[in-house]
């Protein structure tokens, strides 16, 4: 029973984390539809950032702002600028393509330029663990959690609380009813680049230390966010949340009960699963086939 | 006998409004039943319901006794079921004739018969008369998308008849036309009706194409039937016009 | 335009007969792989250019072909039988993979053919009583046809091109009948094609189960030609290559593939310099090409022939004083 609790609590830090991700791969499919199959990239690539800034001498909380920075213009601005946008006109299947080899290229990029070693990352607190109801927690367990639950609360807030996010909100739903209201469409779906931008850059910071950094890293991340989405259901931001959720229990959860050969098996197998018995997911609603 | 479209209490809402509010109408056949009303009042929502292309929210829609909410737009095809489009929908790629035997050639035969069968399906000819019909012989070989926008209007009802359907809808046919091709689209329409007994229901804004060609009409305003009559009955219903010009 | 393309063609055919005279071992090797690659490629840009839809799969099922092959005709199955069988099986596959994942929106097949690619390399890795794990298998025989052997480098090269311009005449084949009218409504307006009564959902699903196929056949051809085959080679690595494969060739067009299978097999070698940093150029390309010309090579060429007939036209009106075409 212990370590059943154990892993859930684990399951909900690494889940939480699964949450950010999704929730960022959500909102740009929602405002732009941009299905970006680089999202696990993006979530590793801020780490190495921050590893290059220590390397030039830089304490870790200011690695960490520069990382986070060098995130919301190169993963938030650029991305959308230079990669997104010269190709959403000719279509969407353009775009997923563009993504794919975005993905490849920032694999390949970190591998070559930066090393292809797993590099070990620095933690947010010292691990140390604490005894629960006889269950072993770590500290860096509940930390993850308690930041990651923050973001999410701040981002509820930002989205549902103030001008800036229901604006974006707006947006994401009907465009052309939003910029008919008023709403500068263009900055608003800039902003929800740069918001993903911050999510995958927090999110890199609290997973990297579990997993060390490497560049192989994106696969993995990049198929628990759409995994978490799809399974939340696409078209909605607290879907995601909840499927990031899940997928973390059930990811914990798997890899203590079952063959550690087959790891990497769980979630496709449930992904595979979720797409045969309820495509739409746990929230969704079925789409309409349009006109 | 059974009406060949029968729609019962059909209703379509969108998150709060409410495009189509329990519409309930009959076509027997051979009419040519023309729906009519000011912008917004649902007639595409209507034809997108009845199609296949939407869900509707609410109602049954019935052809030829069977019901038929729901089912596929290609499913609806293959029972005798066709369509032209607002936006004008042909394939600019292919070439006219291409375009028809396109039409046409997803009724012959079964899909592995048609890949070790001729490559135009044996709608060559058809495809070839269908041209005639509509005066476009000398654009047979032209890439759709080249055609002026009347000439790609006749072609969109001509693939529409190309599969020989019991029931055509037409989603504003007259869209766009000027006078002189309009005149030209009307009398096909009305030849090809003729010659085939086929069932039209025809939305429309133009009056003169609607009270030319109909044989009966419905007046469609915000979502529900406010008139329903001969078209000239229609044309001089003070409730109709109303909806028109407002209050 | 037609009559260049009929020449390029013929020029083509030449030289894949003339050239494996004038290169050395290893130099067949690389055309050799070329063949075998572009049938891969040739199935993906059905998925891919016809029908619209996103394969993640198609390295695995080239890697399931080539593991069938592998395992059979060692015990003493006849290849022809292995070949088909690997076919066949990819086809089935396909279709069943396929089904669930097409009758919804929003590119899920992407994502399926993802997850499938990773389990059949995890399959492919760990069930070793099978496919003896990460060891691989080795010393796969070349096939010999009613006493005719394919050992050599020379005559396995024709064995592989034959194979190519059969699959590429049934394929056109599959293109000039009223399928490939289908496929064209599919990919420009599935809407309308609906209304026409196409079976949208049916004829995706037949381009991916036959591009899977395809797959499966490229796969059988790869194991004799390399001899040697282990799971890592038909991880993702393979099916992210196969479908820029398409794209930088042109995705839709029939000879896209010949072309984008050319530059990923020549693109190594005169990147050797840059130490593999093709793959980043790789990606690269791809990106510049979504951004300006997302019909591939054979896109590019199109419009650089357009331009110049163009500007031939506007000559030809400035020399004639009247209006060359409409």
């Amino acid at each position: 029973m212990a370590s059943f609790i154990q892993l859930v609590v684990s399951g909900l830090a690494t889940g939480a984390i699964y949450a950010l991700i999704a929730v960022g791969f959500t909102l740009i499919w929602q405002t732009s539809q941009t299905i970006n199959f680089a999202q696990g990239e993006f979530v590793m690539l801020p780490a190495f950032f921050i590893l290059a800034a220590m390397d030039l001498g830089a304490p870790f909380w200011l690695s960490a702002a520069i990382g986070i920075a060098l995130s919301l213009l190169v993963l938030g601005a650029l991305f959308k600028l230079i990669v997104v946008d010269p190709v959403l006109k000719h279509g969407v299947l353009p775009l997923v393509i563009s993504t794919i080899a975005l993905s490849l290229f920032l694999k390949e990029g970190v591998k070559d330029f930066y090393s292809s070693q797993a590099q070990p990352f620095p933690a947010l607190v010292p691990a140390t663990d604490i005894r629960v109801l006889e269950a072993v927690i770590s500290t860096q367990s509940l930390v993850v959690l308690a930041v990651a639950i923050a973001t999410v609360l701040a981002l509820h807030f930002l989205l549902n609380g103030t001008r800036l996010g229901r604006s974006m909100q707006a947006t994401a739903q009907n465009p052309v009813l939003a910029s008919i209201l008023g709403i500068p469409v263009r900055r608003m779906v800039l902003y929800t680049f740069l918001l993903n931008a911050a999510l995958v850059a927090i999110a890199s910071i609290l997973i990297t230390p579990i997993y060390l950094a490497k560049f192989t890293n994106g696969e993995t991340l990049g198929v628990a966010a759409f995994l978490a989405a799809i399974i939340g259901g696409f078209n909605q931001v607290r879907g995601a949340i909840l499927g990031g959720i899940i997928l973390g229990i059930l990811d914990n959860l798997s890899a203590h009960y079952l063959s550690s050969q087959y790891r990497g098996a769980f979630p496709l197998l449930i992904l595979i699963a979720v797409i045969l018995l309820r495509p739409q997911g746990l929230l969704g609603r079925i789409e309409e086939r349009t006109i | 006998m059974s009406a060949v479209l029968e729609v019962s209490d059909l209703r379509k809402t969108f998150g709060g409004i409410t495009a189509v509010d329990g519409v309930s109408f009959e076509v027997q056949a051979g009419e040519i039943l023309g729906i009519i009303g000011p912008n917004g009042s649902g007639k595409t929502t209507l034809f997108n319901c009845i199609l296949g292309q939407l869900h509707p929210s609410g109602g049954e829609v019935r052809i030829d006794g069977s019901l038929s909410t729901d089912m596929r737009p290609c499913d609806l095809n293959r029972l005798g079921v066709s369509r032209t489009f607002q936006l004008l929908q042909v394939f600019p790629r292919l070439s006219v004739r291409d375009n028809l035997i396109l039409a046409g050639q997803e009724h012959r035969g079964s899909m592995l018969s048609r890949l070790f069968g001729r490559g135009d399906a044996g709608l060559g000819e058809a495809a070839d008369r269908m041209i005639e019909f509509f005066r476009l012989s000398h654009l047979a070989q032209q890439q759709a998308g080249a055609l002026s926008y009347g000439q790609q209007k006749l072609l969109d009802a001509a693939m529409a008849f190309m599969a020989g359907p019991r029931l055509v809808l037409l989603d504003e046919p007259a869209g766009g036309v000027n006078l002189t091709m309009l005149g030209h689209l009307r009398e096909r329409l009305a030849a090809y009706h003729a010659e085939r007994k086929a069932t039209f229901v025809v939305i429309e804004h133009q009056m003169e194409f609607v009270m030319a060609l109909c044989t009966r009409v419905l007046v469609l305003a915000q979502g529900r039937i406010i008139a329903e009559g001969a078209p000239q009955e229609v044309r001089a219903n003070p409730i109709v016009v109303e909806a028109y010009l407002g209050r | 335009m037609r009559r260049l393309g009929a020449g390029a063609v013929a020029i083509g055919v030449i030289a894949a007969v003339a050239l494996p005279f004038l290169l050395k071992s290893f130099g067949i090797y690389l055309i050799s792989m070329w063949a075998v690659l572009t049938i891969a490629a040739i199935g993906l840009n059905l998925t891919l250019g016809y029908a619209g839809q996103i394969s993640l799969a198609q390295g695995a099922f080239v890697g399931i072909g080539a593991y069938c092959v592998a395992l059979l005709t060692p015990e003493g199955f006849p290849y022809a039988l292995a070949f088909v069988g690997a076919g066949l099986l990819c086809f089935a596959i396909g279709w069943l993979l396929g089904y669930p994942a097409l009758r919804v929106q929003h590119h899920y097949l992407a994502f399926v053919t993802l997850a499938f690619t990773t389990l059949v390399f995890l399959l492919l890795r760990n069930e070793e009583w099978l496919t003896n794990g990460i060891y691989g298998i080795n010393a796969i025989p070349r096939p010999t046809f009613f006493g005719w052997s394919t050992a050599s480098a020379l005559y396995f090269y024709f064995f592989c091109l034959g194979a190519l311009i059969a699959i590429s005449l049934a394929v056109w084949w599959m293109l000039r009948s009223p399928w490939g009218r289908a496929f064209v409504a599919l990919r420009e307006n599935p809407i309308r094609a609906l209304s026409l009564g196409v079976d949208t959902r049916r004829y995706t699903l037949m381009a991916f189960a036959i591009g899977s196929s395809l797959g499966g056949l490229s796969g059988a051809l790869y194991a004799p030609l390399v001899q040697f085959i282990e799971p890592s080679s038909f991880a993702l690595g393979l099916s992210f290559n196969l479908l820029m494969m398409v794209i930088v060739g042109g995705s839709g067009f029939f000879f896209g593939p010949f072309v984008g299978a050319l530059v990923a097999v020549l693109l190594p070698e005169w990147m050797r310099i840059a130490q593999g940093y093709y793959l980043i150029l790789y990606a690269s390309i791809v990106m510049l090409l979504m951004a300006f010309c997302p019909s591939g090579v054979i896109g590019l060429m199109g419009r650089a022939f357009n331009a110049l007939s163009a500007r031939r036209d506007r000559a030809a009106t400035v020399l004639h004083g009247e209006r060359v075409g409409a």
